[in-house]
């Protein structure tokens, strides 16, 4: 049987097949190195990122730290059912309404802004309240942790501080200002537009007394000045307890602050065109818009 | 004549996976756009400290420019899904295969960046979004290894064509 000899070029071409197979197994080795190295990065990173979460929140902080990020986690996320369950809860006070036909912005959002004082016990009082309410249409940074003064009526009361925090909202802006510490030493400054707003609307005809505080103004609609429940409820507790106890709605402070915050949320949602309707729509805060039309 | 027409040998497996992660990741995306666009009033989530999905999903970083990141979950996994189809795995030369890993690597980077916020801007966890993220990272390895694996005979024989290597 006669065998064909394979012609050069024939030769040539298959040579030519082979080699391109060989250099084809050869990129496709080396691309798989890629992506498996790749893989491995994002893996690296998604690692780093939970050490880093778990690190910064334990044992590298400091305790007071850690004490405080625990009082501020616990106050800026009071569940819903705990709201839903107090509805208007033993809150004293509603914001109320700003007579005439204004309207505070920031952002293309409605602004609340909020003056106080870190020596001032209403303040101290309101606070909790307020973070409550606006950590329902957002997430504070940096709030810090005071007490009022050690010589004024309710003495040392524990709180939070609007000093060097930051907020961000899809629906809310916000400005806290706490004009002195709890040695009444000078503290936050309120840029020009802020003060316009304050020593307008924080004065007669808008109040009873001027400049007194904490004020707040929700939106140049409505605005809260002093305390909206009693203080007292607050007397002798640490940060921590207060706090928590915002997480029971069997409590008296429960009752007090997410009662205010309720009564806060409710005008708020009026603002926000009823946004977040999860928080909006909410058996709490319906409760509380509707105490409040009927006042 | 006896020379077979070359073809693009895709991984078995590559194809239905990466279907069925662009599946179940539309569904989860399209949960949490149904979510957005009515008020997230029906959110089944728990709403703990760590977990809470309202916080999540309400808060500013819950958009770019104006569009819900959950509405670019949608066309996300809908565009992976396209690029995902059996033809699309299979046909020939680099162009498609670039444009899925590209994606791929697009909404790893963006599931990752997510991620960052919830844990340290947000300081809490959305399972819907996880679950979106995770199938994200399951799609970019699934075609990320599928591409690598691919052998196209056709790019073997078009620098035969040419001439080159």
């Amino acid at each position: 049987m006669a065998r064909r000899k394979a012609q050069p070029q024939e030769t040539t071409a298959r040579q030519a097949k082979l080699a391109e197979l060989r250099a084809q197994e050869a990129r496709r080795r080396r691309q798989m190195s890629i992506v498996m190295a790749a893989i491995g990065v994002v893996l690296v990173v998604i690692v780093g990122f939970i050490i880093a979460k778990v690190v910064t929140t334990s044992s590298s902080t400091p305790a007071a730290s850690q004490a405080a990020a625990k009082v501020v986690k616990a106050a800026t996320t009071v569940p819903p059912s705990a709201f839903d369950k107090v509805g208007t809860g033993a809150a004293q006070a509603a914001p109320q309404p700003i007579s005439g036909n204004h309207s505070l912005t920031a952002d293309g959002k409605p602004k609340v802004l909020y003056v106080g004082a870190e020596y001032c016990p209403y303040c101290a009082t309101e606070r909790w309240a307020v973070v409550a309410a606006l950590s329902r249409f957002g997430t504070f940074s940096d709030l810090g942790t005071t007490r009022s003064s050690s010589t004024d009526v309710y003495a040392n009361t524990a709180t939070l501080s609007f000093h060097g925090a930051s907020y961000s909202s899809r629906y809310l802006s916000f400005a806290g200002y706490e004009t002195q510490d709890r040695q009444n030493l000078p503290l936050d400054q309120l840029p020009p537009e802020d003060k316009k707003v304050f020593q307008k609307f924080d004065f007669p005809p808008y109040t009873q007394s001027e400049g007194s505080i904490p004020f707040v103004d929700l939106g140049g609609k409505y605005m809260i000045v002093g305390a909206s429940y009693d203080p007292s409820v607050l007397q002798g507790k640490s940060h921590l307890q207060i706090a928590q106890a915002m997480n029971d709605p069997n409590s008296d402070i429960g009752k007090a602050v997410d009662g205010t915050a309720n009564l806060i949320t409710a005008r708020l949602c009026q603002l926000t065109g009823q946004q977040p309707g999860a928080v909006c729509k909410s058996p709490g805060v319906t409760a509380a818009a509707k105490a409040m039309s009927g006042s | 004549m006896d020379r077979t027409t070359p073809e693009v040998h895709v991984p078995a497996w590559a194809i239905p996976t990466s279907l069925v992660v662009c599946g179940l990741g539309l569904l989860d995306a399209a949960y949490l756009t149904f979510e957005h666009y009515t008020a997230s009033t029906t959110l089944a989530c728990s709403e703990t400290a760590t977990v809470n999905c309202l916080r999540v999903t309400t808060s500013s970083y819950a958009d770019v420019l104006g569009i819900p990141f959950a509405v670019l979950g949608v066309v996300f996994f809908l565009g992976m899904g396209l690029l995902c189809l059996p033809a699309a795995w299979r046909r020939p030369g680099r162009p498609l295969r670039l444009l899925r890993v590209a994606g791929a690597v697009v909404g790893v980077l963006v599931a990752l960046y997510l991620v960052w916020v919830e844990l340290f801007r947000l300081d809490a966890i959305c399972l819907y979004c996880t679950g979106v993220h995770v199938l994200t990272f399951v799609l970019f390895v699934v075609v990320a290894l599928g591409s690598a694996a691919i052998v196209d005979e056709t790019l073997a024989s078009e620098r035969e064509y040419d001439g080159s290597t």
